[in-house]
């Protein structure tokens, strides 16, 4: 099998396993009690919170582990809602964001008193710093932009928009579930107040997500319970995946750089090779502010779901964002956004390369994809 | 729906999945459908493979099935 979904998931690392096994047997202590063996797990967490502070430029008591990425977006977007529930306020965010974020700005907007901008995006899917600037009204509360496109890949100007934004008496959030890992991200650059990351998107466990809360501002709970996560975050903390957090993360800031360069140049042998072939493919997205290993790409007069199960039928794993499951065929938002059509919103899969991808697998996509389209087009 | 034959072998009435199969893998819009051996055949895959997809599709939701 040849797996180029890391946008989906990643395969944990085998440091990030390695080290999550113990706390899920020999040290499976609750870190929440007060004896040895609960001190135990305590440090673990304690250790991975250095870890994942370090790796963003913050400090460990701005590390809050949560359940994923949802929860890290539903919970800003939520809670700072809730700090204002007597007023009637107004939030900015992108049409392109993760349905975490969409899906909360609409459930706040129908509760009433929120009124919630989707700023749109240029043709590259980048937000532009002078409509931040439009969209702000004296209600502002908070914006929350994307760090990097799960579908496209097109990072956002993110520091830009928090240096206009810094000493306003606006918040602002990015979701970096997407990028955390794979391009240099530190939050005092990017001027943001929160910042969403997701240990699975950068080879660690599932089930451990991250939420930077810049020190000083408050969050209320989200989840009620106990005392865990500095008393912000009820619930009893998944060591094993915490621990995994903390370890794929060094990992992967600490290869940043080589791994870029590794992953760009599997991008840029995939989307030659193909054009070679097939001269109408279209890159869908931002060729310069893009995450190194993702490319979506457009194929004229052809089903994007329909490549990739015949991709699948080859061991070849690859995404669309316009899955028919249920008789509804909906193409994608972030692409239409983009001003691409219907039809070639429903075109498109996304290639997502990352650290266990080699440049003879990009080559067999490269054939795979150029036998399915003729194979495709034949039949039209 | 009228019904469909095997744009190869010419097998007639293809089945429900059959024609899923063809509109899932190709196109929903393909002018031409295929019986299973076909497809397989036409796609390089063997004929259990794409009765497992067929499962796969129809536990997804999938309505052509």
């Amino acid at each position: 099998m040849i797996y180029a979904d890391n946008a989906a998931t990643t395969r944990i690392s085998d440091r990030a396993f390695e080290e999550m096994l113990p706390f899920l047997r020999e040290q499976y202590g609750n870190a929440s009690s007060q004896y040895s063996f609960g001190v135990k797990a305590k440090r673990a967490v304690e250790q991975a919170r250095k870890q994942v502070a370090a790796a963003i430029g913050a400090e460990p008591s701005e590390i809050t582990f949560t359940s994923g990425g949802s929860e890290s977006n539903s919970w800003v977007l939520r809670c700072v809602a809730e700090t204002y529930r007597n007023e009637s306020i107004h939030i900015i965010t992108s049409a392109i964001e993760h349905h975490s974020v969409l899906n909360a700005c609409r459930a706040l907007e129908q509760g009433g008193c929120v009124e919630v901008t989707f700023l749109p995006v240029d043709a590259t899917g980048r937000v532009s710093l002078e409509d931040v600037k439009a969209a702000i009204k004296h209600n502002t509360k908070l914006v929350s932009i994307m760090l990097a496109n799960n579908e496209i890949g097109t990072i956002q100007p993110i520091n830009q928009i928090g240096a206009f934004l810094k000493g306003q008496e606006i918040l602002f959030h990015t979701d970096a579930v997407q990028a955390v890992g794979h391009i240099p991200v530190d939050v005092d650059d990017l001027h943001v107040d929160f910042l969403t990351a997701s240990a699975h998107k950068f080879n660690g466990a599932k089930g451990t997500g991250i939420l930077y809360k810049r020190s000083g501002l408050n969050l209320s709970p989200l989840v009620f319970g106990g005392k865990q996560e500095h008393g912000i975050r009820a619930g009893t903390e998944n060591i094993a995946g915490i621990v995994s957090a903390g370890f794929a993360i060094e990992e992967s800031v600490s290869e940043l750089a080589e791994e870029a360069k590794r992953l760009r140049s599997l991008v840029e042998v995939t989307v030659e090779g193909i054009k070679e072939k097939i001269p109408s493919v279209r890159v869908n997205g931002n060729t310069k502010f893009c995450l190194p290993g993702t490319v979506n790409l457009g194929f004229n007069g052809i089903s994007g779901e329909s490549l990739m199960h015949l991709l699948d039928l080859k061991g070849i794993c690859v995404s669309t964002s316009s899955a028919c499951t249920s008789g509804k065929d909906e193409p994608s938002h972030v692409l239409l956004a983009l001003g691409l059509s219907e039809q070639q919103a429903k075109s498109a899969i996304r290639i997502s390369y990352g650290r266990y991808n080699t440049a003879d697998e990009a080559k067999v996509i490269v054939k795979a994809v150029c036998d399915a389209y003729a194979k495709m087009m034949d039949v039209l | 729906m009228g019904k469909k034959n095997c744009y190869v072998c010419g097998k007639e009435a293809l089945s429900k999945n059959e024609i899923g199969l063809t509109k899932k893998l190709l196109d929903l819009e393909s002018k031409k459908f295929y019986c299973l051996d076909c497809l397989a055949e036409y796609l390089e895959v063997d004929t259990e493979f794409l009765l497992t997809k067929v499962a796969e599709f129809k536990e997804q939701g999938c309505k052509e099935f």
